[in-house]
């Protein structure tokens, strides 16, 4: 542990625009400056990034707005993009990252990827070599709109300064409009050079993008129609309910009518956890009495989720009775997976705001108990699970301490990254608030929750950031620990659930081949040790009565700190749907202990 | 099923590559493609023959590309298709003639000859040119190139499908399949 800082001064940002005039040689700008200037009449306060030679223009103008404009140095462009998505998903606002051309650009494939998959606004700047050399293989070139045309809402390459000011204004309209994504914005050096009177009197032009609408008013009353009359109605809450702000309407529509609510890996905190009609996750790692309400029950309607296969299982067997209602704001969304008997097309708040103005109070309440029937012979938290005799620590210890902590101090966010511990802190943490729990989803992307936490921890300074991670996702961007301990981020904690083995295939091998368990067991420094290295506070726990004290030590430490949980190396995730299997059909603990 | 799409896009940069790279990311085949100019300056139309099982899911999918203004399948609607075959045949002297009644019968027409070699043109529809093609082969066809086809729906509106104009307000036009 070390109180040494970074020994230069960290930028404050303030907010507000214009920045002071005596800087700026009015009226002519560089390209960089329009860059800058563009991004603080979006809103811009933090920018994730790393300079290189195509983007140093742009670099050499952020210099001047350092006070208004923060930038933080990352240590890759991945966790410079994941940071921006942890800002984006804790705050709703775009987050925005910077990467030179060539490498620095590929390196932030994944992370677009990621909030392509997860609808995050996420604007991408890259720099890119100069007009001059474009198409030749000149020095870090890469056709990086080309990589990147799958994977973002849109993009674009900028070689004329005057285009600047509407290419920005378009591109973060367009990553934080209807369905938020990823938009990339690709400067050649000489654009960034060039001098030129900017025009900031932009007016939108996107014919093609009309991510808004009316909702539709006699879907609204078919939807209404089929849950007042049906027996056995069931909400599935997505991250459109998030995205939306309609955590207040969904809560107002299930208080309404008693129908229970299912809340999907991104849906979680749409819905209170504690609230007695929230009856958990559903899909593969779900529950099983939500699992069995979701095969059973006659009407689905599904608020702002995309029927992912991991929630749905085998599709064509998903929810055999049920009249489905999806309410989406994409189009595409509609029927992809599942097919709809009624759709409403629009953002999760309009559409429930609609619905709330036509549907009548009713209750489910036989329903709602034969599910809490199901769920006290299938729910069990924490017992289940064997405790070997030689183990001290099983992870679930963990997640009760951890538990216990959160709903007992408030003020936290959680960011999980992918795997068995992702799993098992969404069926084990209570969660109850909107934007408490961010995680990697729908890309699946191991890594992401260290730089991610970083993210959230810079837009929630007040706030203590938890990232839950496995040893094999820590070891992949545990670099970004110098990032926190050079800008002095003091509120996030990293707690490793540490079980030696990439643990969600390695529980698949155990389950599904053989127990072969072919390039799974993983080793790593002491991950303690490699926190004191970078400056923060390291602690290392393999007993169950060391876990809360520590949590309470890491919390209350004014400083951001990596705690070692090392568990039981071969523990499970159950419940479990069998990879292409019927929801139905789970498991629910290993064989030799059923 | 093969469906024949026609798209209005904006001239923006890659947006074709965007439409075919959409097609190949759902592993859509596609079977021709077309694009061009439209009557509207900075707007494309495009014709595209592919091959989806959900054609719905597909044109949903295109209007998510920030260009894409319009798509409309007509396969199900009236319209015409054509396409243009250039084809180049070996054609000794003392083929020419029968070469030539040949071609005429399809309503082709010969646009160029050079040393042995003439090339002719059809536009028709692509079963018509598959047709004139494979009779060409007897004569030692060497080159063949086409077009893609060009459709455009007969009438005002182009579909049984489509749908009230983009700012009638109340049911986007997207929305056709949508609700009960």
């Amino acid at each position: 542990m070390t109180e040494e800082r970074f020994p230069f001064p960290v930028p404050v940002p303030a907010s507000g625009f214009p920045p002071p005039a005596s800087r700026l040689p009015p009226p002519e700008r560089t390209g960089a400056q329009v860059m800058c200037e563009a991004l603080l009449r979006e809103n811009v306060e933090v920018m994730f990034g790393i300079p290189g030679g195509a983007i140093m223009p742009f670099y050499h103008a952020m210099w001047e707005y350092r006070d208004c404009l923060r930038h933080v140095l990352c240590r890759h462009e991945q966790g410079a993009g994941h940071a921006a998505e942890g800002y984006a998903r804790s705050t709703g606002k775009p987050g925005v990252c910077v990467a030179t051309s060539g490498p620095g650009a590929t390196n932030l494939v994944t992370p677009i990827a990621n909030a392509w998959m997860d609808s995050t606004p996420l604007v991408a700047i890259t720099g890119q070599v100069s007009s001059a050399v474009l198409g030749k293989d000149a020095f870090q070139e890469t056709d990086i709109t080309g990589i990147t045309l799958p994977i973002t809402k849109h993009n674009y390459r900028v070689t004329r300064a005057e285009d600047l000011p509407s290419v920005f204004h378009e591109a973060f309209h367009i990553a934080r409009s209807g369905r938020p994504g990823p938009v990339l914005i690709d400067v050649t050096k000489d654009t960034q050079q060039a001098r030129v009177v900017p025009d900031w009197d932009v007016t939108l032009n996107v014919p093609g993008f009309r991510p808004t609408s009316a909702i539709d008013q006699h879907a609204v009353r078919a939807a209404a129609s089929l849950l007042t009359n049906a027996s056995k109605p069931l909400i599935l809450a997505g991250h459109g309910v998030i995205i939306s702000g309609a955590v207040a309407e969904l809560r107002a529509l299930a208080e309404r009518t008693g129908i229970p609510v299912v809340t999907t890996l991104h849906g979680i905190g749409a819905f209170p956890e504690d609230h007695p009609l929230s009856i958990g996750m559903p899909g593969m790692h779900g529950w099983v009495h939500v699992n069995r309400a979701i095969q059973e029950c006659d009407v689905l309607i599904n608020i702002g989720a995309r029927f992912d296969d991991r929630v749905t299982g085998k599709a064509s067997t998903f929810a055999p009775r049920a009249r489905v209602i999806h309410i989406d704001i994409d189009p595409s969304e509609i029927g992809k997976n599942v097919k709809v008997a009624v759709a409403i097309i629009g953002d999760a708040r309009s559409a429930l705001t609609a619905l709330l103005e036509e549907i009548p109070p009713r209750d489910a309440a036989i329903w709602l108990n034969d599910i809490r029937e199901s769920q006290a012979t299938h729910q069990h938290r924490q017992p289940y699970l064997r405790r070997p005799e030689t183990t001290e620590l099983m992870p679930h210890d963990v997640y009760a301490a951890l538990n216990a902590a959160l709903n007992e101090r408030g003020g936290y966010r959680v960011v999980t990254d992918v795997g068995q511990h992702q799993m098992w802190a969404a069926q084990l943490i209570e969660w109850r608030r909107p934007r408490t729990h961010i995680t990697s989803g729908g890309a699946g992307t191991m890594g992401f929750a260290v730089p991610a936490a970083m993210g959230a921890a810079i837009a929630h300074p007040d706030e203590t950031i938890w990232a839950i991670v496995g040893d094999g996702g820590f070891q992949m961007t545990n670099q970004e620990l110098a990032t926190i301990n050079q800008e002095g981020i003091r509120n996030v904690k990293v707690a490793i659930v540490n079980n030696g083995y990439l643990g969600m295939v390695r529980q698949w091998q155990q389950l599904f081949e053989g127990k072969r368990y072919s390039g799974t067991p993983l080793s790593g420094p002491s991950f303690a040790g490699l926190a004191e290295a970078y400056g923060l506070r390291g602690f290392t726990i393999d007993r169950i009565e060391q876990a809360q004290d520590s949590i309470c030590a890491a919390w209350d430490h004014d400083g951001s700190a990596v705690l070692d949980f090392r568990v039981e190396r071969e523990a499970n995730v159950f419940p479990l749907v069998p990879p292409g299997s019927s929801i139905g059909e789970m498991i629910t603990r290993e064989a030799s202990h059923a | 099923m093969r469906h024949t799409l026609v798209a209005l896009m904006e001239d923006r940069p890659a947006a074709l590559n965007r439409v075919l790279g959409l097609l190949r990311g759902r592993a859509l085949a596609v079977y021709s493609i077309a694009f061009g100019e439209s009557e509207t300056p900075g707007v494309r139309r495009i014709t595209i023959v592919v091959e989806t099982t959900d054609v719905q899911q597909t044109i949903k999918q295109l209007n998510r590309l920030i260009e894409v203004l319009e798509v409309t399948d007509v396969t199900n609607a009236e319209y015409v298709v054509r396409e243009t075959a250039l084809v180049k045949i070996h054609a000794p002297e003392q083929q020419r003639e029968e070469i030539r009644t040949v071609a005429e019968g399809f309503g082709a027409k010969i646009v160029g000859i050079c040393g042995p070699t003439v090339v002719f043109e059809m536009t028709d529809t692509p079963d018509r040119l598959g047709e004139m093609i494979e009779r060409a082969k007897v004569f030692g066809a060497c080159e063949t190139m086409r077009s893609g086809s060009l459709a455009m729906a007969l009438g005002v509106t182009t579909s049984p499908t489509e749908v009230p104009a983009r700012e009638e307000i109340g049911r986007p036009w997207w929305q056709a399949d949508g609700a009960c």
